[in-house]
């Protein structure tokens, strides 16, 4: 069943063109990795499929949701990690963690945030106001605020760039077992090891188009790593 | 350094034109301009009632006033420095990552405010002054010099800004004793005239020895001259030697369980009860609500301090009744919507099922909240030391009706980047005309209210109940103007 779908999805911003005819399918239980350089319109494409953006051309749908028609209906049935760590900076990280509670309406949500702030050692900051905290724990706290309401489908913007490497371990961990339970991840990286290790599917995007999209054992089987595909694909793009 | 203000100015221009229309961000110095050149064509009226004294007093004290309310960019600095508006980081920020020092970022900074609001707002009302020369009747000289005088005035304004909020950067304490000491000056000459006015307003001496009061140069105008650029030279360089050369990071700031507190109490705002939760205690901790306060008592002090003026001082028969300041309270709410939407970033509402509307309709019940009991404890002491509280009955309405109309009217004309928007000419033309006109037509109808309760009454009630009627569409208006705005740049 696919969860995520697009259709002919391009963005202008004014004459320049961020992404152009985006055709993509993501299933059920998969763990997609979004790559490429710099300014290729990761970003853009996971703001467009969350709500945030509204595209010049084109559809998309996640879970049936049309993110267009309803940008706020389609961030209840997901949770989204953005490209910056920006939880309000007068709220503590407990009070950070209740207000999402209480804007996603999440029953039982004492024992939900008491669970987060354990799995990512929040406790002893739980009274530091978000703008006190180190950017590590504003990251963590931003991924507490998406998993909290356990949604189905996952929106994550390099979503282990400040963490540490044993918290990189464990997001990581956490990340293959949601996908093994049946849950969904669109995710946007530079790390390619990392995504080369986690991720069930892979799409390169360079200049606002897909230049490939499969499976990862097929692209490692072809290229022997993702940075070697990444540098021959998008290399050889910007060399044509 | 003229390179770095360049690129500070080009930066302030870019800031302040990224959601509107440049075009019509340059259009607000025509109008200022256009506005001026009436205010000249219409200066014999004005003279006839008032004298040229009070006129250049007035000027004096605004253009300080506004020197002072735009120089005050160091209360940012730490926030500058310390930690991104979200995507944005600016300049001034450069020495944590460049070979360059806070001194020279800062003193940028402040050279950039120098000469952008003057490009805003001073240059372009003298240039006003200026067209209107061969209808007037004013001399050139007159207006240049006076231009220069006026100058003066708002650099000592900017600059007293900057040095007291570089001050505040150091020591909060300090920067209360630099306040006590400098309002201090001022009540010493308001209320005992126990120090000249001309030597807290340096500008104001140069003015009057200048045309038309003096054509010749005296040694009162090098006097007042020399004392006005000493003033300047010594607040920008004790600001400058002020300057820290680094931020060391202050204590991480700890609060306790706040939010579910203040989200117990508030069952009554229903489905804005967790915004409207979160935005209470965002204005307590960021110190934005002493910061509202302030900056609506004041202009409510300025006010009822212009109407006593106006009375008593130039013996104008005005009838300043309890209905007058009704209307002018609810008018000046607008200041506070503003604030309100400055507390802090607001990109983490993207990952939330949150739409912008319900944001802004959070805000204006936080609005109502904040300002509701102050505007009813002015009202009710304004009439009692005017005593005149039989019109309360009237005047109540009227200051709750102008208060929601104009919060749900700046809503709606702006959103959630108020500050910026009303940069925009288009909005600001619609936002003037809109708070204008029902404003003006209630001050005219309460002067009436000696001659005949009963139809001026009526009159407030019909003005009343437009306003009401437009406030519901207005507000009901928002859903669909801003349902797609966004929380990031």
């Amino acid at each position: 069943m696919s969860v995520i779908q697009t259709e002919n999805i391009s963005k202008k911003f004014g004459d320049f063109s961020a992404l152009t005819d985006i055709n993509l399918t993501i299933d059920e239980g998969e763990l997609f990795g979004l790559c490429g350089p710099n300014g290729a319109g990761k970003t853009t494409l996971l703001r467009i499929l969350t709500g945030q953006l509204v595209p010049s051309e084109g559809h998309a749908s996640v879970l049936g949701t049309d993110p267009v028609k309803e940008p706020v209906g389609v961030k209840r049935i997901m949770g989204i990690v953005p490209e910056v760590e920006s939880p309000p900076s007068y709220l503590t990280a407990y009070e950070f963690l209740y207000f999402v509670s209480k804007v996603r309406k999440i029953e039982a949500s004492e024992g939900k945030i008491r669970k987060w702030m354990d799995f990512f050692d929040l406790t002893e900051n739980e009274g530091v106001v978000c703008r006190d905290l180190s950017k590590g724990n504003r990251q963590k706290l931003m991924l507490a605020g998406a998993f909290m309401h356990e949604p189905r489908v996952l929106f994550l913007d390099e979503p282990l760039i400040n963490l540490d490497p044993l918290y990189q371990r464990k997001v990581k961990d956490y990340l293959s077992g949601y996908v093994r339970n049946g849950g969904t991840i669109f995710m946007c990286t530079h790390l390619l090891e990392m995504a080369e290790k986690i991720c069930s599917s892979v799409a390169i995007i360079s200049g606002g188009s897909i230049i490939v999209r499969e499976d990862i054992d097929r692209l490692l089987g072809e290229f022997g790593s993702l940075e070697n595909a990444f540098i021959s694909l998008v290399g050889e793009r910007g060399s044509r | 350094m003229m390179e770095f203000t360049r690129l500070f100015l080009r930066e302030e221009f870019r800031m302040h034109t990224y959601y509107t229309n440049p075009r019509m961000f340059l259009v607000f110095p025509f109008i200022v301009c256009m506005f001026s050149f009436g205010v000249a064509l219409t200066s014999d009226r004005i003279l006839a009632d008032t004298t040229l004294d009070d006129v250049m007093l007035l000027l004096h004290v605004s253009v300080f006033l506004y020197g002072l309310s735009v120089g005050a960019f160091g209360f940012m600095g730490r926030e500058y420095v310390e930690r991104q508006h979200g995507r944005r980081k600016y300049l001034v920020a450069s020495p944590l990552t460049l070979p360059i020092s806070f001194r020279k970022t800062f003193l940028g900074m402040y050279l950039r405010d120098v000469i952008f609001y003057v490009l805003l707002l001073l240059l372009p009302a003298t240039l006003g002054l200026l067209f209107s020369v061969p209808l007037s009747g004013f001399r050139w000289t007159s207006v240049v010099l006076l231009f220069v005088a006026a100058l003066v005035s708002f650099l000592i304004g900017i600059s007293l800004s900057f040095f007291a909020s570089v001050v505040y950067i150091r020591s909060h304490a300090a920067f209360v004793g630099v306040t006590v000491l400098i309002m201090g000056l001022f009540v010493a000459q308001v209320g005992f005239d126990a120090i000249p006015l001309t030597f807290l307003l340096p500008g104001l001496a140069m003015q009057h020895s200048l045309p038309p009061y003096s054509y010749t140069l005296t040694s009162e105008l090098v006097l007042s001259a020399l004392g006005g650029v000493v003033l300047i030279a010594l607040f920008v360089a004790a600001a400058y030697a002020l300057i820290p050369t680094r931020f060391s990071p202050l204590r991480p700031k700890t609060e306790t369980r706040d939010l579910p507190r203040m989200f117990g109490k508030l069952s009554f705002a229903r489905q804005y009860r967790g915004l409207l939760a979160k935005e209470l205690v965002d204005l307590r901790r960021s110190g934005t609500v002493t910061k509202m306060f302030f900056s609506f008592v004041t202009p409510l002090l300025f006010l009822s301090f212009t109407a006593w003026f106006v009375r008593t001082g130039l013996a104008i028969p005005v009838g300043f009744n309890t209905v007058f300041y009704g209307a002018m309270v609810g008018f000046f709410g607008v200041i506070l919507y503003s604030w309100l939407n400055n507390v802090d970033i607001m990109e983490y509402f993207e990952t939330l099922p949150v739409p912008p509307t319900k944001v802004i309709k959070t805000k204006i019940i936080a609005f109502l909240m904040l300002t509701s009991w102050i505007s009813l404890i002015f009202l009710l002491a304004i009439s009692f030391l005017n005593d005149d509280m039989s019109l309360l009955w009237l005047a109540i309405p009227v200051m709750f009706v102008v208060s929601i109309y104009m919060v749900v009217m700046t809503a709606y004309l702006t959103g959630l980047r108020t500050n910026t928007f009303l940069f925009d000419a288009n909005i600001l033309v619609k936002f003037t005309v809109m708070s204008m006109l029902p404003d003006v037509c209630l001050v005219i109808i309460s002067f009436t209210i000696d001659r005949s309760l009963f139809f001026a009454s009526l009159g407030i009630l019909v003005v009343c109940s437009v306003l009401i009627l437009t406030t519901i569409i207005l507000y009901k208006g928002i859903d669909d103007k801003w349902k797609r705005a966004a929380f990031t740049d």
